[in-house]
């Protein structure tokens, strides 16, 4: 190609609405759902019609009708109401459990990959170790660990979430530093003998966020039915949060007289997890073909 | 009218890129004669790689023919399709690729390899298959190697890859050949066969070949004719010797002025002033992949790349190491920095004994010996500002950080010559000469007395490679810093070095006064070095001195 000049600096907005048009169409639905979804959960608790606790709100367990769309429950409360409450609390937790996951699990996996080693051995050892543990087990134990007097508290769904996601991003950002490490920038950082952590913090991490984004978006996609899950076996959020797994496991057996209990919450917690899903396959698309450099 | 066999006609071709459409090919028209060498020369982005693959009809897939035709024998290759081509390429128009280690297949024979391009063209049996292979080994000079057929492409040298990958171009006895730097990634010495093998090719068979190239003095040996591409222009075309001696354009004028002469340094060069050198390496012994192991399992002694190197940097003196790849110049280079812990020997550091690990080193002793690297798209963090790359040695060997760091920073850049106005910006935004500087900044910020210098300049354009060095001879002039060159550029070394030492094979053969390695190598090693250098240098230096005159006082003029 044609040395050029240095160009100006395309502004960001068209910069982004050129990657918007560009973009693959899961991307785009993905964005929508999404976008949807996180206006819900920021609207939700200010346009829903009734308080998400308040009883008697209609008739019990009544089917949909133009005041209550996803119907009643025994106790009267109205399910849309209720649902839209828990919007952004099922947003927040799995949020911040995979933001702690990938926090800790991309350090270890940086810095094993950074300093190799036996740290390096004894670490992906015990990492592996962890991830033979099948996931809901692994949380279970999280949970029973903590004792009854922390059960039912956000903290502590927010820490099972990063249990189980921490080792496997932990995996992901070895390899990425595997690569990174080659590169001479990081060698001129240990020439100048600066500490791991500053290495990793400054050299690497920068370097891997591409990988790391795309991971915790896919992660992220993931934990509200991790946490609907642990909801729905009683570890997770205790009643009356409007938690959808909860409420799902609340509802079950109302699933026969009042299925839109169930459907209402159900479909929420797919929308969402079908436009994370698709929104992070369409970014890692979008940042595999055009890969982050630069300004970020 | 001229025997042409191949005609290019208004060539023009466009890239589509996320930022819009870039003109690659600009209108170019020229002609490839029968039997004649066509070189084609220019920086990289000057558009003479896609110039030459659209040659063979070849296009990347956001490159766009926006007009313009190649006439092959009366046929437009630029616009036929797909079994046309398939016809035309590697039958009567073949390719040498740049890297023959990832070109030829490693899953392949490479008897297999040929046999299938005969196959596919000729339609010969096996009989007639193996009796050609015999006559192609002859012919490119691999007739000697027992079993060559059967040999897969890493079992060969670098060398005899590219001859094999020759063999195959020239296995259907095509009119044209393209080469697209045939011998960019291969020894000087080798690449000195490569281009006898060429010449004698031409001779025996009458091929006509377009040989594209940033080299200048190997084209001088070998092409007839030379074309030479700025920013997607073919600014000039004539005869070889009259491009070179007498160029008309001010681009090819710059150009070959900028070609590193093989020459002594203008200045009288001091010798490094008697007395305690700076650094002082004995019976340096490195080895990679050394174990201590766990309880004596696993204990591994390595391949051992110098088995015992001795060598001094004088205080102001600039020590070049020459050699081929493989030979250990930048492992002695790693192992003065502290990256390679030598597995024996001792280094002294002003006096003092210089521990081999990086870690045992004091932050003073890592301060004062730095390293340039020889990629700067490497060795510059792309998630980085400029501003950043140049405040972090700032940071962890003066402890200055913040507001306070910025006149030095600024200083530091206008040191290397850069627009203050880079320092907010990332090194993908600077071109690649830029980025060296960049480098070089950062690792003088540091105000180190040595600095290591790893084949600084091989991955720049020749004309920036001159600036770079000129900056270089510079800022050592400037802050008196001694410096250990590596390269494989005699005729950069020549102008650069108060020292020098030959490097074979790991060990240091030949180590003297630049001036008298050159002129009076005692060495076989060395005068067999020096001797392919001086060949593709086009001119040998002491008993014809006449065109490199004629050609110095041109590109002067």
């Amino acid at each position: 190609m044609v040395a050029q000049p240095l160009a100006e600096k395309p502004r960001r907005g068209a910069g982004l609405l050129a990657v918007w048009r560009s973009a693959p169409s899961s991307f785009r639905i993905g964005a929508i759902l999404l976008g949807i979804h996180i206006l819900l959960a920021v609207l939700g608790p200010f346009i829903a019609l009734y308080p998400q606790q308040q009883m008697m709100a209609g008739r019990p367990i009544q089917g949909p009708d133009l005041l209550h769309w996803f119907g009643t429950d025994q106790l009267g409360r109205d399910v849309f109401s209720r649902t839209l409450h828990g919007g952004w609390i099922v947003m927040v937790l799995s949020i911040s459990g995979t933001l702690l996951g990938v926090a800790v699990g991309s350090v270890i996996g940086l810095a094993c990959g950074y300093v190799r080693g036996w740290v390096d051995e004894v670490v992906m050892r015990i990492v592996e170790a962890i991830l033979s543990i099948p996931f809901l087990v692994l949380a279970l134990l999280a949970v029973s660990m903590a004792g009854p007097e922390l059960a039912g508290s956000p903290v502590l769904v927010v820490t099972a979430v990063a249990v189980i996601y921490a080792p496997r991003i932990a995996r992901m950002a070895r390899a990425a530093a595997l690569d990174i490490v080659t590169r001479d920038y990081v060698t001129v950082a240990r020439l100048r003998g600066e500490p791991t952590l500053s290495v990793v913090r400054r050299e690497m991490l920068p370097n891997a966020m591409g990988v790391l984004l795309v991971e915790f978006a896919v992660r992220a996609g993931y934990a509200p039915i991790l946490i609907g899950t642990l909801g729905f076996l009683g570890f997770g959020m205790r009643p009356p949060t409007p938690e959808w797994g909860l409420m799902i496991s609340e509802y079950r057996n109302l699933l026969t007289v009042q299925p839109w209990a169930v459907f209402g919450p159900g479909l929420m917690l797919s929308t969402l997890v079908i436009g994370l899903n698709f929104f992070t396959e369409g970014l890692s698309r979008v940042l595999g073909r055009s890969p982050m450099r630069g300004a970020a | 009218m001229i025997d042409s066999v191949l005609s290019v006609r208004g060539l023009t071709l466009d890239y589509r890129t996320p930022g819009g459409t870039q003109r690659a090919v600009n209108d170019v028209s020229l002609e490839v004669r029968r039997g004649e060498v066509l070189g084609v020369v220019g920086e990289s982005g000057s558009g003479k790689s896609t110039l030459a693959y659209q040659m063979l009809g070849y296009r990347q897939p956001n490159a766009r023919l926006a007009g313009g035709s190649v006439m092959f024998h009366g046929t437009d290759i630029a616009s036929l399709d797909r079994t046309g081509l398939q016809e035309l390429r590697g039958n009567r128009i073949s390719f040498v690729p740049q890297n023959p280690t990832t070109a030829l297949n490693p899953a392949m024979t490479v008897g297999d390899q040929i046999a299938e391009v005969l196959r596919k063209h000729k339609r010969m049996g096996s009989a007639a298959i193996e009796t050609r292979f015999a006559g192609l080994m002859e012919q490119v000079g691999l007739g000697q190697i027992p079993g060559v057929a059967d040999r897969y492409p890493h079992r060969l040298s670098g060398g005899q890859q590219q001859r094999i990958a020759i063999a195959m171009a020239l296995a259907c006895d095509p009119e044209l050949v393209i080469l697209d730097e045939p011998t960019t990634g291969l020894d000087v010495t080798v690449q000195q066969q490569v281009i006898e093998l060429l010449k004698s090719l031409r001779a025996a068979r009458g091929v006509s070949m377009v040989y594209v190239t940033h080299d200048l003095p190997l084209l001088r040996q070998i092409a007839d004719r030379l074309a030479v591409m700025y920013r997607g222009e073919l600014v000039e075309v004539g005869d070889a010797e009259q491009v070179f001696t007498r160029p008309h354009h001010a681009y090819a004028k710059a150009l070959l002025a900028a070609v590193p002469q093989f020459q002594a340094a203008p200045e009288a060069t001091t010798t490094a002033a008697p007395g305690a050198p700076l650094l002082e390496a004995s019976d340096l012994s490195i080895a990679y992949g050394r174990r201590r192991g766990f309880l004596g399992i696993g204990r591994s002694e390595g391949a051992r790349v110098v088995p015992g190197v001795s060598l001094a940097i004088g205080r102001d003196e600039t020590l070049a190491l020459i050699g081929e790849s493989g030979s250990g110049k930048s492992t002695i280079a790693r192992a003065l920095c502290g990256l390679v812990p030598p597995a024996a020997g001792k280094i002294r550091y002003r006096g003092e004994a210089l521990a081999g690990r990086l870690e045992d080193r004091a932050a003073d002793e890592r301060r004062e010996i730095q390293y340039v690297f020889q990629n700067p798209d490497a060795s510059l963090n792309p998630r980085m500002r400029v501003a950043e790359i140049l405040a972090r040695p700032l940071d962890v060997f003066f402890g200055e950080k913040g507001r306070a760091v910025r006149p030095k920073v600024e200083q530091a850049l206008a040191d290397v010559h850069l627009n203050l106005a880079y320092l907010d910006r990332f090194p993908h935004e600077l071109s690649g000469g830029e980025r060296q500087r960049v480098a070089i900044a950062r690792a003088l910020i540091a105000e180190p007395s040595l600095l290591l210098c790893d084949e600084v300049l091989s991955a720049l354009d020749v004309s920036v490679q001159a600036r770079v060095l000129d900056l270089l001879r510079e800022l050592r002039a400037r802050t008196g810093v001694s410096m250990l060159f590596i390269s494989h550029d005699l005729g950069v070394v020549r102008s650069l070095a108060d020292r020098v030492g030959v490097l074979y094979r790991g060990e240091l053969v030949e180590v003297g006064p630049t001036e008298q390695i050159y002129t009076a190598p005692q060495h076989p090693y060395t005068q067999r070095l020096l001797a392919a250098a001086i060949g593709t240098h086009g001119a040998p230096v002491a008993p014809e001195p006449e065109p490199q005159a004629i050609l110095r006082r041109e590109a002067r003029g």
